[in-house]
């Protein structure tokens, strides 16, 4: 008799019933359910929960197959699922996790292998071509020099804090690239955060100004990092975003040295940091990218800070806003946050 | 036609395949293939996919497949529809699919 499959779809949020299900199945794995799922497929044989696979906007994660069930090819009916309930939402690139000794059974989806950390977990996704193409296009703007620096920037907003960073590497080194997080995931959009920065860094010579993706500090490679203002620290994930950035994107751009502030205040950030000494000089026989960290620069021995920066808006303190921000933030945040101004429009 | 947007088409079945469209940003014309008989058929899966690209006069965009062990006839029908969503088409010439 062929078992009659029913395959479907649930949303953590709206607490199903089926959430003890896809747990237990979870568990029988080794697997915890991941929080930031927004939505399972699952499937059903003969009233029970036998697969499920969860989606996390681009990114699949939690996926298990009952051990009864497995030998029939279930897993690519639920791949094809989960990859077209994707699709509806809007999401053809995707990513997906597992742990190691899983990968083959990922290939079958489709999947290939981007960063591992070793017996631990494996970041893939849904093209052979992508990560190339992404580096190959990194590759023609890359600069002359010996030194060459790079910079991550969430810049939520721009800081001077930010621009003292930008600056010090920028005369340290011979060329600088400065990405801007792609995620619109932060209090100020990607579009303005970029042109803040943009505007903010303008003056310096040696630098490229990148346009963020999927592979710099995304949901996909460091889910953990957009969490940090609901105060939920997770596991660090940092290491697949640290080791995407030493293994594919420094080696596109030549990129040596990595530029970062430390950290007095974000314990997510601040880990980070300590991460990306490990992730980045060791722990890998990729060639290592030397971390050098900053001492933040600070107004009236308080350092400057993003976070502050937003705590003050709320208050709508402008005046001490104007000596942690360049102008053309300040000009931006006045424009749009006022709430004075707003009321008179 | 122009592929405009991303698009999917098959499944990961077997005998069927999975077909992933999306723009090209340097006006390229990329095709990977992946296949479980890539050995045997690997020349054979390409032909297939690059004549129906180019009855339908594609000539950019990026082409990921991954194939089940499809028979030609699938492979064509599966790249005729991730193409005709990729490229939004609506004034389709269907005498040029057959």
């Amino acid at each position: 008799m062929i078992a009659k499959d029913d395959f479907y779809t649930v949303q953590p949020k709206d607490v199903p019933p089926e959430m003890g299900e896809i747990r237990k199945l979870l568990a029988t794995n080794e697997l915890e359910l991941d929080e930031q799922i927004e939505v399972f497929v699952v499937c059903r044989r003969e009233g029970r929960l036998v697969a499920c696979a969860g989606l996390d906007h681009y990114t699949i994660k939690c996926v298990a197959v009952a051990e009864d069930a497995r030998g029939e090819s279930l897993s690519l009916e639920l791949g094809s699922e989960v990859i077209k309930l994707a699709a509806e939402r809007g999401h053809f690139h995707l990513f997906l996790y597992t742990p190691s000794h899983n990968q083959q059974w990922f290939r079958g989806w489709g999947f290939h292998r981007l960063v591992e950390v070793p017996h631990f977990i494996v970041l893939m996704e849904n093209s052979p071509i992508a990560i190339k193409q992404y580096c190959e296009s990194l590759r023609e703007q890359r600069p002359p020099g010996k030194k060459i620096a790079g910079i991550v920037l969430n810049a939520n907003p721009f800081t001077l804090g930010h621009q003292y960073l930008v600056e010090k590497a920028a005369a340290e080194c011979d060329w600088l690239h400065v990405f801007a997080v792609r995620e619109d995931a932060s209090l100020f959009s990607y579009p303005d955060r970029f042109a803040l920065v943009e505007s903010g860094v303008k003056h310096v010579a040696n630098l490229t100004l990148h346009h963020g993706s999927d592979y710099i500090i995304s949901r996909a490679t460091f889910p953990g990092y957009f969490l940090k203002e609901k105060e939920i620290v997770d596991h660090s994930w940092a290491a697949i975003d640290l080791l995407l950035f030493r293994q594919y994107i420094a080696p596109a751009l030549g990129i040596t040295h990595r530029f970062v502030g430390t950290e007095p205040f974000d314990a997510v950030t601040n880990r980070y940091n300590a991460d990306m000494k490990y992730w980045l000089q060791a722990a890998s026989p990729t060639p290592p990218i030397e971390v050098v960290e900053v001492p933040r620069a600070s107004v009236h021995g308080v350092p400057i800070s993003a976070s502050l920066v937003r705590r003050l808006l709320a208050q709508q303190d402008f005046s001490a806003i104007k000596e942690l921000v360049p102008a053309t933030t300040l000009q931006f945040l006045e424009n749009k946050y006022s709430a004075h101004l707003s009321a008179t429009r | 036609m122009k592929v405009i947007k991303e698009s999917l088409a098959g499944t990961l079945e077997s005998s069927d395949l999975l077909v992933k469209v999306a723009p090209s940003d340097k006006g390229s014309l990329d095709i990977a293939i992946q296949s479980e008989v890539i050995k045997q058929f690997g020349k054979q899966i390409e032909r297939v996919v690059t004549d129906t690209l180019n009855k339908l006069s594609i000539t950019e965009g990026s082409f990921v497949i991954e194939d089940k062990g499809a028979l030609d006839c699938v492979i064509r029908a599966r790249v005729q529809a991730a193409v005709l969503r990729a490229t939004g088409s609506e004034d389709m010439d269907w005498r040029k699919l057959s």
